[in-house]
């Protein structure tokens, strides 16, 4: 059985932050990721970030990846990395959490604190033939063109016009991929209008209060039918074919908490912030004395506030663990906690405030 | 679904036996039938049990329980007009030790004595039935090609859906806080969402069931323990078509129709907690039972692992009876890790018994009043 101070699960802005945070005030940390590389979904946002200068709007997501990794890279002592390597389950009755390395190699560890970083999963729509080679998830086709560099294919139908649809259609017509067409079952656009300009300059047909009916094909994708809905999102008859090797869908991601749940922390099901979400202190704490969230996991949102989200639990976790001075610990608590409302302040941070505030109590009862 | 204040019968508990017991009881002509279920149907012990049906058994009272169920689940998708996911490719008992395979021998002789057809085979045999199996460190094997395995989800509720066609009513999410008694006769229950007037009411309650016998004022000794199981990816069909099971070996091992492979074992210190958690000390423990006797299983991934309650008496022989001072009030629990295998008999005998009709088979030595007698009928073939 393998020990650790800290585990933080997950390598992504919120993971890094906070493991970063926690070793900076003293804490010994295990950070596992189950991708071969760190960074989590930075490393394939090629866009420039919105927001401050503290947290680093106008730099490309994969370079503010790479910051943090150079900055991981001066605390190679506190913190022990794994790559690959997934954490597939939590053992309440004595907390130990298993990982597997790869397909292979597996092993137990147990920590005092956790922290789960362990992002978002994306949302799929169920339609008939769904299963064909040809439809993935918007993130799928992110990681393959900006990590890997392979184009999915020749012809995408884009499903959903929120800003990772927006983004990924036009990264996808960057990369000289055509888009049929973007699919967006509400009556507007979801997205910045910056991105959703870009993309009708282009010509793309955005098709708004259409829904996807079902892809065409036997053996792959050969493309798709989709179907105009009224305002209670029931067909009106209307149906257009269109063809394509590519069905993408960017219709949403929700929380990754399935340690959460088998951990016992309560879980409140927020529609704010996509799904369910463990109650968290205002440090992040969840119900459960020695696991904390941050990030995605913790409720949908932008990368920026994963970051800082990963710092505040950081300093939670090392203030648990009585590292640092108490004055030090509040004063970081309270810069990322002015810099999160300022980056909460807009339309869009409303509606994760109102989320936030079903699932944060002011503290735990001790 | 509307709620009505009266039935004839309340069968509590929504698993195998308690859907088992509605359809037989319709079958008989009752008519007004009702069944609670605290979650949904097959949510307890039947949706998390290893699936196994056998007639290899150590008593004659299991040997004829076990006979006859394998009798009803070889009809019971005409029956039930669905199918219940048999796979009647054996059980394949395992022996490390002489004495336990001397006790197999003698509950074969009993088994061979009641018409079942159990037989000793040979490693070499034991392989062509099981063509995965390492176990050259058996001592010796019996095998019985009428048992085997079966859906507990599509059996129950192929019973369920058998039930509702004969008027049943089922009611889900719904759960049992008082059992009313009157003048030493079962009155009806008070539920989560109402009371049912009822002057029979069974207690089909799993790992529960002490707890409902308790509401209605009797005390049997039952208690639930916490078993664990996992369920591996799927591999290629008919690397292990029977079920392997040994008590020293202490495993229960079978392949499901998709090529999944399930197991469990029972390790010593189950919880009693009601709490249906998992650890990593059974994940580990049976892996490597996995991998000793099914070398094609190393590097497979586990899918899932979880656990469930058994329901144990002291002599892991069910209760099976009508209670003595509360009239009307019966009850199906016990079955110490056997409740879906016998249900299809259990269901139809406690059936019979409820209408006072003779059952075709005795129950009467599956009374609670037993374990009071001392006169218990252990059971020496459980894991």
């Amino acid at each position: 059985m393998r020990q650790t101070e800290v585990l933080v699960i997950g390598g992504g802005p919120a993971g890094l932050s906070a493991a970063l945070e926690a070793a900076s005030l003293g804490c010994d940390v295990t950070l596992v990721d189950s991708d071969l590389a760190l960074g989590g979904q930075l490393i394939k946002q090629t866009h420039k970030f919105f927001g401050s200068k503290e947290e680093r709007a106008g730099t490309r997501g994969f370079k503010i990846s790479e910051m943090l990794l150079e900055e991981l890279h001066g605390y190679k002592d506190k913190i022990k990395v794994h790559t690959n390597c997934t954490a597939t389950g939590y053992y309440k009755e004595d907390g130990v959490i298993s990982c597997v390395i790869g397909e292979e190699k597996y092993f137990r560890i147990q920590a005092k604190k956790i922290v789960m970083a362990t992002g978002a999963q994306e949302r799929l729509l169920p339609f008939p033939k769904n299963h064909l080679p040809g439809v993935y998830g918007a993130g799928a086709v992110q990681t393959l063109m900006n990590v890997y560099g392979v184009a999915p294919g020749e012809k995408v139908i884009m499903v959903g016009a929120g800003n990772i649809g927006l983004i990924v259609s036009y990264q996808l017509m960057q990369a000289g991929v055509e888009i049929a067409g973007i699919v967006e079952a509400m009556d507007k656009i979801g997205g910045y209008w910056v991105h959703a300009a870009k993309i009708r300059r282009m010509g793309v047909p955005i098709y708004l209060r259409h829904t996807i009916k079902e892809a065409i094909g036997d053996q792959i994708v050969k493309g798709a039918v989709i179907q105009e809905i009224n305002d209670k999102f029931q067909p009106t008859g209307t149906e257009i074919k269109i063809d394509a090797d590519i069905i993408c869908m960017a219709v949403g991601l929700t929380p990754t908490c399935e340690i959460l749940w088998q951990a016992g922390c309560k879980m409140i099901y927020v529609p704010q912030l996509c799904g369910h979400v463990a109650q968290r202190d205002m440090n992040m704490r969840t119900s459960h004395p020695d696991i904390w969230v941050a990030g995605d996991a913790a409720g949908i949102e932008e990368a920026s506030a994963a970051m800082v989200e990963g710092r505040i639990a950081g300093v939670g976790v090392a203030k648990s663990l009585g590292h640092g001075n108490a004055s030090e610990q509040a004063k970081r608590l309270e810069d990322y906690k002015g810099r999160i409302a300022d980056l909460r302040g807009g339309e869009v941070g409303q509606k994760i405030c109102q989320g936030l505030k079903v699932c944060t109590v002011n503290q735990w009862e001790v | 679904m509307t709620w009505k204040r009266t039935a004839d019968v309340v069968v509590v508990g929504g698993g195998v036996q308690g859907c088992s017991i509605a359809y037989n009881l319709a079958k008989l002509g009752v008519k007004d039938i009702v069944v609670l279920e605290k979650g949904s149907i097959c949510s307890g012990s039947t949706g998390r049990c290893g699936a196994g049906i056998r007639a290899q058994w150590g008593t004659e009272m299991n040997c004829r329980f076990g006979l006859a169920s394998v009798e009803k689940f070889e009809q019971l998708h005409e029956e039930l007009g669905m199918d219940c996911g048999l796979n009647q490719s054996g059980y394949l008992m395992v022996a490390y030790k002489e004495s336990e395979f001397q006790q197999l021998q003698k509950s074969m002789k009993l088994q061979n004595s009641l018409g079942i057809d159990t037989r000793i085979v040979s490693y070499a045999e034991a392989r062509e039935i099981c063509p995965g199996l390492s176990a050259a460190d058996a001592v010796g094997f019996t095998f019985h090609n009428r048992d085997g395995h079966a859906d507990p989800f599509l059996t129950t509720f192929a019973y369920m859906e058998a039930a509702k066609r004969l008027g049943v009513t089922f009611h889900r999410f719904t759960e049992v806080t008082d059992v009313k008694t009157v003048g030493g006769k079962i009155a009806g229950v008070v539920t989560t969402k109402g009371d049912i007037d009822a002057p029979v009411v069974v207690d089909a309650a799993g790992g529960y069931s002490q707890f409902i016998a308790k509401m209605a004022g009797v005390d049997i000794p039952n208690f639930s323990e916490r078993h664990e199981i996992l369920i591996t990816e799927p591999v290629e069909a008919g690397v292990c078509p029977p079920m392997l099971m040994s008590f020293s070996g202490n495993y229960y091992i079978q392949q499901r129709p998709h090529g999944s492979i399930i197991g469990g074992c029972s390790p010593e210190g189950h919880p009693q907690d009601y709490e249906m958690g998992t650890s990593w000390d059974f994940l580990e423990m049976m892996s490597r039972t996995f991998v000793k006797l099914l070398p094609r299983t190393k590097g497979v991934r586990v899918v899932r692992q979880w656990s469930g309650l058994y329901n144990i008496t002291p002599d892991k022989q069910p209760v099976l009876c009508e209670a003595d001072n509360v009239r009307g009030f019966f009850l199906s629990c016990g079955y110490s890790g056997h409740g879906f295998m016998f249900a299809p008999i259990s269901g139809e005998l406690l059936a019979q018994k409820i209408l006072g009709q003779d059952p075709w088979i005795a129950i009467d030595q599956l009374h609670y009043s037993r374990f009071e007698r001392g006169d218990l009928l252990i059971e020496p073939a459980v894991v």
